[in-house]
């Protein structure tokens, strides 16, 4: 299944879009480097839809109590409710529980569209 | 009154909506205060008291993201929006109205006279704005308990509307059960009102603010469990039998452990409190209800066996808390339970605890 969702530069870099591919809700997430992911947008909580939420960073994990680090902006997708959160360049992973992720779909760019494929 | 009926292939499902939070602007109330109290906000900028130590930090403050109103509004402030994002989409039979946290009357720091109008302005506001514009909303009455000879005139005085179901009370350094708030329970009997606990006063520990919101919202339940174990404790339903209290985003997994330590205290120490007559357990079942929002993800066995414990399928009561950021979907928040425990916890929990709703007849509403 092949789906266009709309021109590259609808989306800007750090931010995302819902769309559907037939019949299924999709995130489609574009990070601060440009790059594209896509995502069925739907958390795996409580169903939320993740396109209401936020994209950002994460704070480094550290040994030291106290330390705050802010890494990774607009790499992390973040449900708009409860705020789980899910590393967009790491195939979907929940931060919290890396086995559980998002299911993924591919995206491409063709003629500056952006492109969904199941 | 406009109701739209429920969508179509939505499955059916009865909910009663324990904890749902319309939104007043301090600019809203202002018409329905008198001088000198409107006079404070409009020239002297007065806001309450609220602070927490921390941001919360979540994707948009205290509120769900998707929960902004068409126009930006905050979450909550618009009833048409939450007609079409809650009632209508979820298919809600009755929601029962817990208060905005900001302006809160039902919990305020030293000026109670300020509380006491507020609340005034606030109930009829809610009267007014919500509770008369969906058949499907019940309201709660905001007092200012610390003043009780003043939050009993003003439960005498919106008290009987039919659709308000149930008086708030606050959380803070004085518990319920000490006899200075007994007038208010008995005009609450007096009415048919359940008593609620809801944190619009961001319940502190003992022991002050912990250093992270982690830690504070993890531990709200405790703030919960002083208050019922000072009801029982000082025999408020042995001296109030008709009176029903209803623990509020407080979750329910605490319950059974604290039923059961409680049964052993009472055992082991009841003749300190001679006017208490029953077991703990048997009191909680018969008086408190938990609602159980936020609720932690749970499979159908680890749903059950808190059930086990606590002895009783009537104490637990579905509550979504929209619009706020830790909302549990009535669809996708608990595990498939088998129909008869669902409609008890999704409805009939709640439509038993609540005298004022219209309750069923057979399978007819009355
Ligand atoms: S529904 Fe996404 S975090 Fe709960």
């Amino acid at each position: 299944m092949r789906e266009v969702v709309c021109k590259k530069e609808d989306i800007e870099p750090g931010k995302m879009r819902s769309a559907s591919l037939g019949k299924i809700p999709v995130v489609v997430c574009r990070t601060k480097d440009g790059e594209f992911y896509a995502y069925a947008n739907r958390c795996l909580h409580q169903g939320a839809p993740l396109s209401e939420g936020a994209l950002c960073g994460d704070t480094k994990r550290t040994d030291i109590h106290g330390n705050y680090e802010y890494i990774r902006d607009g790499e992390i997708l973040r449900c708009p409710w409860h705020g789980l959160e899910y590393d967009i360049k790491n195939d979907g992973c929940m931060l919290a529980e890396p086995e559980k992720k998002l299911r993924s779909f591919n995206v491409t760019i063709e003629d500056e569209h952006v492109v969904l494929y199941k | 009154m406009a109701q739209k009926s429920i969508k179509k292939g939505k499955k059916q499902r009865r909910i009663i909506d324990t904890d749902i939070h319309e939104r007043a602007t301090y600019a809203e109330l202002v018409p329905y205060l008198d001088n000198p109290w409107r006079r404070y906000i409009t020239d002297n900028h007065w806001i309450q008291e609220k602070h927490m130590p921390y941001t919360q930090p979540t994707v948009a403050g205290v509120d769900r993201a998707d929960a902004v109103t068409p126009d930006g509004g905050a979450a909550g402030t618009d009833l048409a929006f939450m007609q079409e994002q809650l009632l209508d989409a979820e298919g809600h039979e009755y929601g029962i109205l817990t208060g905005a946290l900001d302006p809160s009357p039902s919990s305020m720091h030293g000026w109670y006279e300020m509380g006491a109008a507020l609340a005034t302005a606030y109930n009829n506001w809610q009267i007014e704005n919500w509770l008369e514009k969906d058949d499907r909303l019940y309201g709660s009455v905001h007092i200012a308990a610390q003043d009780p000879q003043q939050a009993v005139r003003e439960i005498e005085r919106v008290g009987s509307h039919p659709k308000m179901v149930q008086i708030l009370l606050p959380i803070d350094t004085r518990s319920w059960g000490d006899p200075y708030y007994h007038p208010i329970f008995e005009a609450a009997e007096r009415h048919n009102l359940s008593i609620g606990m809801h944190h619009n006063e961001p319940p502190t520990h003992f022991g002050g603010w912990p250093r992270y919101f982690i830690e504070w919202h993890t531990m709200l339940p405790t703030a919960h469990m002083i208050e019922v174990s000072n009801m029982v404790f000082n025999g408020v339903f042995d001296k109030f039998p008709g009176l029903s209290l209803i623990m509020i985003e407080g979750g329910f997994t605490h319950a059974p452990h604290l039923m059961k330590k409680m049964d052993q205290q009472y055992k082991e120490l009841r003749h300190e409190i001679p006017w208490v007559k029953r077991m703990p357990s048997r009191i909680m079942q018969e008086h408190v209800r938990f609602t159980t929002q936020p609720v932690e993800e749970m499979t159908e066995k680890e749903f059950m066996q808190y059930m086990d414990q606590m002895g009783s399928e009537d104490m637990v009561c579905f509550a979504t808390d929209y619009p706020h950021w830790d909302y549990d979907s009535p669809l996708e928040a608990l595990p498939k339970l088998g129909e008869t425990l669902e409609e008890k916890i999704y409805a009939e929990n709640a439509r038993a605890s609540y005298p004022k709703l219209p309750q069923m007849q057979g399978s007819v509403l009355t």
